[in-house]
Order: C-alpha cells, then sequence, then structure tokens
C-alpha cells in the first residue's frame, strides 16, 4: 500500500526547492530512559493495545518475507519500483528500536510526522492520518509500545535511494499536502458515525489505500473513497462508486471488517486480510460497527439498498448459467470444471464459503487486478473465510486461461463493458507474485 | 516383511497416527506361513488385492481357479484387471454358483503375474465370455470331489447327497464344505480333459449367476482404502517423472542441461533413457526424493533433442493420407470379400456412397500412467495396474536385456483402464529408470500433460461405405472400407487375424464393419494407416473399432433409407433376416446362436420402447441404431436410440435420452452389467458431442482439462436401459453401450433439423454450419 | 514445518511450504484414498475439506492450510458409514473407483450447503467431478438417497430431544 507513495517521492525532489528551510527544521528530542515496568497501569496498556490494534501497527513494522520477523522489530519490506524501504523496529530496544523515546517524541512522530531525531519521516509512515489521534490514545499507544518485548534488531539496509530525500523535499511535501490536526466531530452525525470517522480518518487510516494518489503521492482530496491500487491489487471505491451490484450496508461491512467474510459480498483478500483478522477482530465490536456505520453513510447505501433484492435475484439466476447441461461455450465448460464447485450459490442467497463472484467486487471494477490476484495467489485458510482456503491456480491456468475465465465471467454476470487486453494483464498479475504459491503440475 | 504387508503396516502406522485409529476395516493375517490382505465387508465375501501368497497345506485346490479351506472359505483367484467391471465378483460368482459354495465364504484374489495362468489380458468386454465354461467346469470339479467325499464320510453313494450353500447334505445329516477338507484332505485335480466332461448345472439351477449381488471390490472404493498403482509404495524409493520428446519416435537427445533442476532441493539426477525395446525412444527421466521436487525438476530441466521425422504431422495430413488409401483399390486387407461384389456394382444403376470421419479421441483415463519398479531376488518386480501383461512382460525384458521369466508385474486396481492399460509402455521407462539406479525401487508418474502426451490415442479414421442398388428397391452389393491406425499392428502384430485374402490384419481396426446385415455381396477392407501409425502409438479405446465402424455402418442406413424413402427400422429390419452369403449371417452355438434374428430382436424392442414413429415436439428427433457389440465371434446383440433436441440458433444438440436394449445371452452380474452399459452409453455420448482432440505438430494438441472435454454429469441425459431375458451363454458388456449412441446421435439430429453431420465429435459450429448450407440450398 | 489437522489429529509435514497437500497427505502423511487426476483442480479426484468446505488438494499448497483442520476420505467417518458413503454403497456407485473419494468428498460437502439439493444444485456443483467411467446416474440418485438419510437422521435426533 506504500509503493505509491515511493514512487512519488521520487518525483518530489523536483518540486523540493519549495520547501522551506525553517519549515523543514525540528530539533532532537532528548533520548530518555525506558520507562519502568510498573510505571503504566493495566487498564492503560490494554487502552493502548487496542488503539495499536485500530492503527495496525504490527502489520507493517513485523517482517512478513523470510519467514517472518518478531512483532514490531521492523524490517517489513515496502516494494517500490525504485527499490525497497524496510519499516524501523518500534519495539521498547533502546538501541534500535524505541526504547529511549519520550512519549512527547512518539506524539510528535504520530501527529507531525517527525522523528525524535527531528528528521521528518517518510509518508509511508501515515501521520496524515495519525494526526488526527487524540493526544490520549496516543498515550495509550506509548504506553503499551513501551510494555512490549525489546527486541535488539535491525533492519535491512534500504535499496532506495534516500539520497534523494533529503529533509527539505519530505518538507516541502508536508508543506502541499500534510496538514496536522485534530480531528474535528461533525455535529450533523451522532456519536457512533463520528467514532467510526476517527477512526477511519485516524488511526485505522482506511484512506491510504482506499483514495487514489497525486503524482506525488498524496491522497487526492477531491477523490476521497474512489479506490486506488494497492500491490497489484485494486482496493475498491468504499463511496457510492463502489460497483457491486449489491450495496454495502452497515451489516455487510461490519461482517467483512470483523470476520473477513461478508455474506454477500465474499472474503478479505490480498492486503485487506490481514485488517480484519489481526486487527479489528481484537478490538471492541462497537468500534468495528461504529467504522462500519461511518462508510454505510459514505457509500449512500440506505439509498441505494432497494436495487439489492432484484440484484440479488439476478446474481442467483446468473449464478448457475450454463452449468446444468450441455453449452456452445467453451469458456465455461472452463469455468465449470475450475470453478463452479465451490462457486455455484442457488436462491434466495449465497452460502457464506461459497463466494458469490456476480456480487463480488472483483468482477465489476474497471480492471481484473483482484481476480486475477485471488486466483494466482488463492486465499489461504487465515485470510478470507478463516479455516478454509481457495487453491492457488498459478501453475493450473495458463495466461489464456485465466482471460476466458474472467472474460466469460465479466460478459456472463455482469453489466460493466468488456475488460480488455486479459491475457496481458493476467501475465502482468503473474509477475506480481513473485514466488509461485504452489508446487503443481500443469 | 514383503511388500503388501509393508504398505499396509505403513497405511496402518500413518492413519493411526493421523487419526488415533487403526485403519479402519483393515485385516491383516497371517495364512499357512504368508500373508495376505483385504478388506472387511458387511458380508464375509471379500477381496484379496493383490496377493499371490503360496497356499497353505490344508487347502484343497481341484484346479489352479479355487481352493477350498478347512475353515470353508473358497478362495477364486482372479487373472483379470479390476478397473471398474467389478470382474471378479462375477467371475465368483461363476464358480461360485456351480460349486454350491456358500456366497459369504468366497474371496477372490488378484493375481500378480506367473505363467501358470496363461495369458493375461483384460480386454474386448471378454472376460465373462471367456472364463464362462473355465470356472462352471472348476467349480463342478470343486463340487464333484466334495460330494463324493462328504458321500463317504456320511457313509451314502453321492448320488443321495445335495450340495447347497456350502454344505452337503444326505437325509438329515450334513457337512460344511470346510469340514469335508479338514477331514478328507482331498487332494484330486482334473486335467482339462476331465474337467471338459463333467456335468454342469442346468440354468433352471443356478442360484447366483443372475442374481444381484454387492460387488466385493466396492467397499474398499468407498473409504479409501482401495490400492490403484499409484498407492504403491516401498521403501526407499525414488520419485520420477518424465521429460517427453517432441514426437512419439525417432526423437534423438542432443544435450541435456540440469543447472536450473539442480536448484530444485530433492533434486537428485537426471536419466537418458537407453531402451533396446524401442518404447519410449528419446526419453529423459527425472529423479528426485519427492514427486513435486520431480514435477519442478523436470520443468526447468533443459532437453534439446533432434526430433523425429513426424514432427509437423496434422490430423488433416493423416486424414487426407487415410483418404488417399482408400481411393487405392490395390492397399489393405480383404476381411470379407464376397463372391460377385465386384460384378454388383458394375452393374447397378445406383451407386450411393457416404464417407464418415471421426477425431483423435484420447483416454483420459483418471489415474495418470505409473509404475513402480526395483530388482528384488533377481526379478524385476513392476507394481503397477495393467490389462494385458502377457503382452507387456516380454517388451519389460527387452527393455531390461534380462531372460524370459526375470520380471513380474504386481497386480495392483486400474484407476481406469478403457484399453489405456493394454499398452503397458508406461512400466517400460520405471523399468529402466529403476536399473540406471542398479535396481533401486523408483517411482515413475506421468503429470496429466505427460499422459495426454503420451497417451495411445483412439486413431483419426475415414471411412467410405458403398451400396449398390437398382432404383431405390433392391440392395445388390455393399462396400466398407475403414482407414485408421492400427494398435494391434504396432503393439501384437502375432495377435492380428488373417484376411481372406491372408494378409494379417488388425481386427480391432475393423470389426463392427462385418455386420450381420443381408444386403448383397459384401467387401469389408481394412487398411493401416502407415502415417499415423509413424505419428503416435494407435491404441485400443473402449469398444475398439465397434465405436466408429459402428458409427459409419449405422449412419448410413439411415441415410440409404432416407435416399431410398424407406423407414430405417424398417429396412434394417428386412436385412436382418438371417440371411446372406454362406448361411454366415445364421449364427453358430455357443456364441451366436440365433443370429441375425437376436439382432432384429432387440431393434424390435427398442423401437417399441422408445415409441419409434411417433410425433416430438419441434427440433426434437429420435434416431436409432443397432450392432452386434464388438465382434461377431462374441456379439452382444445391441440397439439403442437416443432423443435430442437441437437448438438452431447456436447448434447445441442436447441429449435428452438414450434407450438401450441388449441381448448379451446370461447375464451373470445384473447389477454390474447394468453399470458396465450406463458408461459404455455415456462413453458413446461423449465421443459423439462432447470430446475430441486433434494432432498437431505429431502430437494431440490436448494437454488436460481446459481444452479437453469429456462428458461432466450436468450433460447425462436420462436412460432406459432394458437386457433380453436369456440362458444363452454369457457375452461382453464391457463396450457394447458405446457402440449404438454415436449413429443413433447422429440420426437424431438428422431427424430433428434434417442436417446430416458425418465426422464426430460432432461441434455446434458444425451443425450450424449445415443448417446454414441446408438454407442456402 | 507447517503444522495442521488431519482427520482430528495434529500432524506436521516438513517439506517445502509450496508442496501441494495432495502429496503431502499420500507421500508424507501416508493417506492414500485422496487421488491425483488432473493436477490443475479441474477433475475433483483430489478433493479433500479444508475447514469443512470441499477444495482440491492437487494446487492447495500447505502453506495455505497452515493450522487449519483437514479432511480426507478416510476421516469423513469413522466406520466408513457417512450416510453418502453408505449411499454409494447401497447404489453400489463406483466403476473403478478413483474418482470417487473425490466425488464423496464433494457430495458431503455438497449435502451441508444443500440439506435437499435439486438436480440444478447437484449438476452445478458435481460439474468440477469428473467420473470417466461415467457412474453419473448413480451419483445423481446416491446423492438424493443421502440427502433423505441425513434429512430423517436428523428429524430423528430433533425429536429425541
Amino acid at each position: 500500500m506504500i509503493k505509491r507513495i515511493l514512487a512519488a517521492v521520487v518525483g518530489l525532489a523536483v518540486v523540493g526547492g519549495l520547501g522551506f528551510l525553517w519549515y523543514a527544521w525540528y530539533p532532537a528530542l532528548p533520548k530518555v530512559a525506558l520507562p519502568k515496568s510498573g510505571q503504566f497501569s493495566a487498564a492503560q496498556i490494554e487502552r493502548g493495545r487496542i488503539v495499536a490494534a485500530q492503527g495496525y501497527c504490527a502489520e507493517c513494522h513485523t517482517r512478513q518475507d523470510l519467514g517472518g520477523g518478531p512483532t514490531l522489530a521492523g524490517d517489513y519490506a515496502m516494494q517500490s519500483p525504485f527499490g525497497t524501504i524496510y519499516s524501523p523496529n518500534i519495539t521498547p530496544d533502546p538501541e534500535t528500536g524505541i526504547g529511549g523515546w519520550s512519549e512527547e517524541a512518539l506524539a510528535r512522530a504520530m501527529k507531525l510526522g517527525v522523528s525524535r531525531s527531528g528528521a521528518h519521516l517518510l509518508p509511508a509512515f501515515v501521520y496524515d492520518h495519525f494526526t488526527k489521534m487524540t493526544d490520549s490514545d496516543i498515550s495509550d499507544l506509548y504506553a503499551w509500545l513501551m510494555t512490549q518485548p525489546a527486541v535488539h534488531m535491525t533492519h535491512r539496509e534500504n535499496t532506495f535511494p534516500l539520497s534523494i530525500t533529503p529533509r527539505i523535499v519530505l518538507a516541502g511535501w508536508k508543506m502541499l499536502f500534510f496538514r496536522p490536526g485534530d480531528f474535528k466531530p461533525d455535529p450533523n452525525h451522532d456519536a457512533q458515525w463520528n467514532r467510526g470517522a476517527y477512526l477511519a480518518e485516524g488511526a485505522s487510516h482506511c484512506g491510504s489505500c482506499h483514495t487514489p494518489r497525486n503524482l506525488l503521492g498524496a491522497e487526492k482530496s477531491g477523490s476521497r473513497y474512489d479506490g486506488a491500487v494497492v500491490d497489484g491489487w485494486i482496493a475498491p471505491p468504499l463511496n457510492e462508486h463502489n460497483p457491486t451490484p449489491v450495496v454495502w450496508t452497515e451489516d455487510e461491512l461490519f461482517a467483512y471488517l470483523r470476520y473477513g467474510v461478508a455474506p454477500l459480498h465474499g472474503p478479505a483478500g490480498g492486503p485487506m486480510s490481514p485488517v480484519p483478522h489481526q486487527f479489528l477482530s481484537q478490538i471492541p465490536e462497537s468500534d468495528v460497527r461504529a467504522i462500519a456505520h461511518y462508510f454505510a453513510d459514505i457509500d449512500h447505501a440506505a439509498q441505494r439498498v432497494s436495487g439489492d433484492k432484484a440484484a440479488l435475484e439476478l446474481a442467483m439466476q446468473q449464478s448457475k448459467r450454463d452449468l446444468l447441461g450441455p453449452t456452445t461455450d467453451a469458456d465455461a465448460t472452463l469455468y465449470q470444471g475450475a470453478c463452479a464447485a465451490c462457486h455455484y450459490n442457488a436462491a434466495p442467497s449465497p452460502v457464506l464459503g461459497r463466494p458469490e463472484l456476480a456480487l463480488n467486487s472483483a468482477l465489476w471494477l474497471d480492471e481484473p487486478n483482484d481476480l486475477f490476484m485471488v486466483m494466482l495467489r488463492g486465499l489461504t485458510a487465515p485470510e478470507g473465510q478463516s479455516g478454509v482456503a481457495m487453491p492457488s491456480f498459478y501453475n493450473a491456468l495458463s495466461d489464456h486461461d485465466m482471460a476466458r475465465i474472467a472474460a466469460y465471467l465479466r460478459r456472463t454476470r455482469t453489466t460493466r463493458p468488456p475488460w480488455t487486453d486479459l491475457e496481458k494483464k493476467a501475465a502482468e498479475a503473474r509477475k506480481l507474485v513473485e514466488i509461485p504459491p504452489v508446487n503443481s503440475s500443469h | 516383511m514383503g511388500r503388501l504387508e509393508r504398505i499396509a503396516a505403513e497405511q496402518d502406522r500413518a492413519l493411526a497416527s493421523a487419526t488415533g485409529l487403526s485403519r479402519r476395516g483393515f485385516l491383516s493375517a497371517g495364512v499357512g506361513g504368508a500373508l495376505l490382505f483385504g478388506f472387511a465387508r458387511q458380508a464375509r465375501a471379500t477381496q484379496v488385492f493383490p496377493a499371490g501368497a503360496p497356499l497353505p497345506p490344508e487347502q484343497f485346490e481341484p484346479t489352479i481357479w479355487c481352493s477350498v479351506g478347512s475353515d470353508g472359505e473358497v478362495n477364486v483367484n482372479i487373472i483379470r484387471a479390476e478397473m471398474g467391471q467389478h470382474v471378479g465378483t462375477a467371475l465368483a460368482r461363476i464358480i461360485a454358483d456351480e460349486m454350491e459354495a456358500d456366497w459369504d465364504k468366497v474371496k477372490i484374489t488378484h493375481v500378480d503375474t506367473d505363467p501358470k495362468w496363461g495369458m493375461m489380458v483384460t480386454g474386448g468386454s471378454w472376460s465373462v465370455w471367456q472364463t464362462w465354461d473355465v470356472f462352471r467346469q472348476a467349480g463342478a470339479a470343486a463340487r464333484t470331489v466334495l460330494v463324493e467325499e462328504a458321500a463317504k464320510i456320511l457313509g451314502v453313494t453321492p448320488d443321495k447327497c445335495v450340495a447347497r450353500n456350502g454344505v452337503v447334505t444326505a437325509g438329515d445329516r450334513s457337512l460344511g464344505y470346510g469340514d469335508i477338507v479338514g477331514q478328507a484332505r482331498p487332494t484330486r485335480s482334473f486335467t482339462p480333459d476331465e474337467l471338459t466332461k463333467l456335468p454342469l448345472k442346468p440354468a433352471s439351477e443356478r442360484r447366483m449367476v443372475g442374481k444381484d449381488v454387492k460387488a466385493l471390490d466396492i467397499p474398499a472404493k468407498i473409504d479409501g482404502t482401495a490400492m490403484y498403482g499409484i498407492d504403491a509404495k516401498i521403501d526407499g524409493m525414488v520419485y520420477g517423472r518424465p521429460k517427453m520428446p517432441p514426437t512419439r519416435y525417432g526423437s534423438k537427445v542432443v544435450s541435456v542441461d540440469d543447472a536450473e533442476a539442480k536448484k530444485v532441493p530433492g533434486y537428485l539426477r537426471y536419466i537418458v533413457l537407453e531402451d533396446p525395446s524401442d518404447t519410449v525412444p528419446g526419453w529423459v527421466v527425472v529423479l528426485a526424493s519427492s514427486y513435486p521436487a520431480a514435477i519442478r525438476a523436470t520443468d526447468r530441466l533443459k532437453v534439446e533433442w533432434t526430433p523425429g521425422k513426424t514432427a509437423h504431422v496434422s490430423e488433416k495430413d493423416i486424414q487426407d493420407h487415410a483418404r488417399s488409401l482408400i481411393a487405392d483399390k490395390g492397399v489393405g486387407v480383404m476381411v470379407v470379400n464376397d463372391h460377385g461384389v465386384d460384378d454388383a456394382f458394375s452393374k447397378a444403376s445406383t451407386v450411393f456412397e457416404r464417407t464418415y470421419t471421426c477425431a483423435s479421441v484420447m483416454h483420459y483415463q483418471l489415474e495418470p500412467m505409473n509404475a513402480l519398479a526395483r530388482l528384488n531376488d533377481g526379478v524385476w518386480e513392476i507394481h503397477c495396474g495393467n490389462q494385458w501383461q502377457s503382452l507387456f512382460l516380454p517388451v519389460i525384458e527387452k527393455a531390461l536385456g534380462v531372460a524370459s521369466g526375470k520380471v513380474r508385474m504386481m497386480t495392483y486396481m486400474l484407476g481406469g483402464g478403457f484399453g489405456r492399460r493394454l499398452n503397458g509402455d508406461y512400466a517400460v521407462p520405471a523399468a529402466l529408470a529403476s536399473k540406471a539406479l542398479g535396481g533401486k525401487p523408483v517411482k515413475l508418474i506421468l503429470t496429466r500433460s505427460d499422459d495426454m502426451m503420451f497417451d495411445s490415442i483412439r486413431s483419426p479414421s475415414v471411412q467410405t461405405l458403398r451400396v449398390a442398388m437398382t432404383g431405390k428397391d433392391t440392395f445388390h452389393g455393399m462396400q466398407h472400407h475403414a482407414a485408421a491406425g492400427w494398435p494391434t499392428q504396432v503393439m501384437a502384430a502375432a495377435a492380428m487375424s488373417k484376411g481372406v485374402d491372408g494378409k494379417p490384419y488388425d481386427q480391432f481396426a475393423i470389426a463392427g464393419a462385418d455386420h450381420w446385415y443381408n444386403c448383397g455381396p459384401l467387401r469389408v477392407r481394412a487398411i493401416s494407416n502407415d502415417l499415423a501409425n509413424d505419428t503416435f502409438r494407435p491404441g485400443w479405446l473402449r469398444s475398439v473399432s465397434a465405436g466408429w465402424t459402428s458409427w459409419a455402418l449405422e449412419a448410413f442406413w439411415d441415410e440409404v433409407a432416407h435416399e431410398t424413402g424407406k423407414d430405417p427400422v424398417a429396412l434394417r429390419l428386412s436385412m436382418l433376416n438371417g440371411e446372406g452369403p454362406d448361411g454366415r449371417n445364421k449364427g453358430e452355438a455357443p456364441d451366436s446362436n440365433g443370429g441375425a434374428l437376436r439382432q432384429a430382436a432387440v431393434l424390435k424392442r427398442l423401437a417399441e420402447k422408445a415409441a419409434w414413429g411417433q410425433p416430438l415436439p419441434k427440433d426434437t428427433g429420435l434416431g436409432i441404431a443397432t450392432t452386434f457389440g464388438q465382434e461377431r465371434g462374441m456379439p452382444t446383440w445391441t440397439a439403442g436410440a437416443a432423443r435430442v433436441h437441437v437448438d438452431r440458433a447456436t447448434g447445441l444438440v442436447t441429449c435428452e435420452k438414450l434407450w438401450l436394449v441388449l441381448d448379451a445371452g446370461t447375464i451373470v452380474d445384473p447389477g454390474g452389467a447394468l453399470a458396465q452399459t450406463e458408461g459404455g452409453a455415456l462413453w458413446g455420448l461423449s465421443m459423439a458431442l462432447c470430446e475430441g482432440s486433434e494432432i498437431v505438430d505429431g502430437t494431440c494438441k490436448d494437454r488436460n482439462l481446459d481444452t479437453y472435454t469429456p462428458l461432466r454429469i450436468a450433460s447425462v441425459p436420462e436412460m432406459d436401459i432394458e437386457f433380453i431375458e436369456s440362458t444363452e451363454k454369457p457375452m461382453g458388456l464391457g463396450e457394447p453401450g458405446v457402440t449404438v449412441v454415436g449413429a443413433a446421435v447422429a440420426n437424431a439430429i438428422f431427424n430433428a433439423v434434417g442436417v446430416r453431420l458425418r465426422h464426430q465429435p460432432i461441434r455446434p459450429e458444425d451443425v450450424l454450419a449445415a443448417l446454414k448450407n441446408k438454407s442456402a440450398a | 514445518m507447517i503444522k495442521f489437522k488431519l482427520n482430528g489429529s495434529d500432524v506436521s509435514v516438513d517439506g517445502p511450504e509450496d508442496t501441494p497437500l495432495l502429496w503431502a497427505i499420500r507421500d508424507d502423511l501416508g493417506l492414500t484414498g485422496t487421488k491425483f487426476g488432473c493436477g490443475v483442480g479441474q477433475c475433483g479426484a483430489c478433493t479433500v475439506h479444508v475447514g469443512g468446505r470441499a477444495t482440491r488438494s492437487c494446487i492447495t499448497p500447505i502453506s495455505a492450510i497452515a493450522g487449519a483442520e483437514i479432511t480426507t476420505i478416510e476421516g469423513l467417518d469413522p466406520a466408513g458409514a457417512h450416510p453418502v458413503q453408505e449411499a454409494w454403497r447401497d447404489l453400489q456407485v463406483p466403476q473403478c473407483g478413483y474418482c470417487q473419494s473425490g466425488q464423496i468428498m464433494q457430495a458431503a460437502s455438497l449435502l451441508k450447503d444443500y440439506p435437499s439439493p435439486t438436480d440444478e444444485d447437484i449438476d452445478a456443483v458435481m460439474g468440477g467431478s469428473l467420473c470417466r467411467c461415467m457412474t453419473y446416474i448413480r451419483i445423481r440418485k446416491a446423492i438424493k438417497q443421502a440427502a433423505v438419510a441425513m434429512r430423517s437422521a436428523k428429524t430423528g435426533e430433533t425429536s429425541n430431544g
């Protein structure tokens, strides 16, 4: 999800001159002794755990390649076309982690995007969202972070040329795009809505993946939640432009965010998968409900939901299409052998565990990215619906076969125009899956 | 510990560790110092699979086919491959019925190869037909001795004794078979000549033959315990996968580069096979410690070949060559060449001629080809499922360079035969790879893609049929010319038949054309397509030639009927009158008693059942066809009807219902007979409408199910199958169901929308094109 | 080392993470009832249950099922008497039998989703399971028979409290 930001930062060097030295300069804050255990109350630490889960800290601060790394010890690889950067260690290790950070230093990083040393942080660290967090949430987060096991571990050398991102460039970027400041509740909405908005816009930083970014890697303010490409996947629009035929209601959103699978819209895949399973399942249900409530408003569910019954009926009709006898369509025959056993549904409604493709955003988006990514990678048991898996068709379907299935589904299960250049796009998606998930024959 | 016990013990351990349970229903018991294993079932009759252990001394073995133990257990040795026919059950019923055994004490043993079994082959739907007399005699032998011995013990004359259900009774006293064996310890055995003289039970006294029974092989196929060739394991074995050359023959390895393969963990080495039998020329086998490693390492192994000369042959080349062969009167073999046929054609006022073609068809047996080979105590063991052990043992011996008797095939179940495993070529690379490792066990498995590239396909074929007529009424003669690859010529030349001109021909590439119709003097000419034989290894495929000669013949008769304004059923019945040259259509006891009249009878019954001649909805048609199954020498009188609907907009043909009526003589195992006919008929439908490949650059273009599309469940029509009650000798049923469906479908399409399709498979685009041509004309 | 539950017991496989579950089950764990057919997830012979759902094991890497519950034909029922197996036995469904483990696992899963399956449900869900012997007519019958047995067993349980 960070790739786009990094790519843009390079371009930023060009406009770096726009930065002003005064804006760029922050003092280093003194290194402090690691807070003593017992300094924080158990209740505060627990509140901090929840804040950390709301913000998915462990996701980007834990190594995932090379068999994984210690939680929060950093070295998570963020790929970009220009190289790889590795996230820092945020365990309380005094030398390699943030053990020497004061609460003030953490708060400054979160609210202003400035490191303890005074250096500007790359916007890969999404302080444009964290700035909206309350002081008390940051204080609780500090308590939790400082009581986690310290891990002495440095991250790998960035292959990203940091020399082209001097302080002044980042300062310029911040000046152009970064608006520090607390979350402002909207008095026109109730407390639940505002709670959802606070989390979504702040700690949970939904827009960092679901809002398109401009050439310089900043979220486009006029296209909030219009959807964007992340690591080859499309993070779908979260507003009224979401194309699925059945709208994302509060219940659908809640199920998806809490359990990783929505009865009508299917499972969470790709970069979204850890969000429910590792984080939002670990926070109070009322918070998840609040986020769902907020996005049901953002996507205008109430205004659009009247069409759902007909859309669902149509989808159930389409689900059995070409499966009930001979067909002239060779692509349908391929779909029948490879996909239908798991994806067929009968009226009145999809069975949980049988993701209904006619209702899934993957078929309705402008590009087939998500469909291809899930076909190639499959879904592991911890992803999507817990405990079940989708196989990896990496070796089982050629680019040509993937294109056949995609074209078939698009033309039979949606009302959208056909996707173009499918075989080429399948090949591109295949390249993004660096390690073939399964060593099967073909 | 022998291989079976080891396999069993290993599975037991694995199951115990995985489930905490002992292997369900698993029996492993010492019998006379040797071990056998089998699977428990609800009734006590069991099957042992595989086995081949020596018999303990307290057993009575009147023939090699069965034995009776002092515990009353009856073992029946089965030399036929179990590939879905429940063959062991059917055969054991024959012997058990004749010997008046208690079925619950019968077990069957699928034996490994041994010269004492004679010819080991399972194909041509022959098993029951070939075994019927032998097993009844063997059963009679056992019963005769048991009754005589019981009479001695009971102090009566044998004629006072009655044998039933494993017990001999005289008055109010009785003795079980086990007790008789235990007390009398009979040792008498029978010469073949003595066997043929034993009195057999009349049909009215049969108590098992013709009665429903649960197949002995089925329980193990429902709980995962059935052992197929691919399930065989031996300690220390390594896994192999072939890297196959671009052409079936003539490719030579130029260079091998395993730099990339070496990066695959588990990769061991590659072997360029040296094959004196020339079964797998140009093959390289990749060995690894696991099969997934072998898959990946093979993908990464780079081999350069000089390809054989057929590297660019296409299906069209082969079919064009077939047409030119048919046009050349000087080639081929006369299978039938009645006096006067040339005369008839030269004098005819009209000659009606049509040509029919069939595409290449692939076996796609679900268990990919595999074999496990090793050297054990100086004997090469080949563990696999196989249909024609007698054919392939000599080939493997030649490949290994060992003397006759030095190779044994160890028997396992077959995950589908359909004729593919009549050709044991897949055992050769396993044996050669093991030889390269000094006899260490090598398990070679082909991936599906490998398997399809290596398939012994049903050859594409071209057939031209002619009838000589005067006006539209009288037939004076007929010709049937068929050109295709000849499997028997390529793999078992010694087993070919002789034509009337004295030349050898492949009966499995023409049978079906030598029909029972009386239509004047007949010429049947079989032509070997040498380009087909050179390009691929032609295979026997379910119903062999009768699957495609009947397609042409039975479509042709419908065309003749329409041409002459006759009813297709009436036309056939008029010719199935038992008359004809040399009296050959009268039939001969015991195999074809009744002759053509029995074929007429099944056709009449079918027409009745399918309501032939009744009106049908628009674009819906009923088509019929009739055959004699596979071969004149073993006729299963078969009639089939298909009702199809044709969608004029898309050309899609939907088969709504199939009817079959068969007279196969005595039906030994009714459930098995019905299952075989259901499966056969659906194979016929699959080949008629769903599946067919094409040779491109020397090999079939299809490599898996993404493009090769056999019939699946949704396209299965309603079916109505009937067997004529009969006490005649039993004929085969594994394949006749296939033979009628293709032509019935084509005839039904014509009756539905008036277009004639002469190529199999019939694809929607062909139907559309034909409809378009018709409306243009 | 990948750990998961196989037929209710904890097992581990010490092989590359991309090993297909099929070969781990067959070769490492020694349960050979699950079969290799097409290798590309289109014939159904390798079908097992992952978390109770029918899954093609030939293209599912063991890395994807870490911690999951796997059921094979050997573990569908401790006595081999799952209602689907009973119906299969009663109607003598298998011929060569090679696809039948997969057919049975797929059918058992189908009946969980659709306890009273229509012909459409059966055609659509079982359409991914190829039977080269063409036992389809009996498969269809047996699924319906098993459905009846499962429903009446359930009714019986309910009425027994």
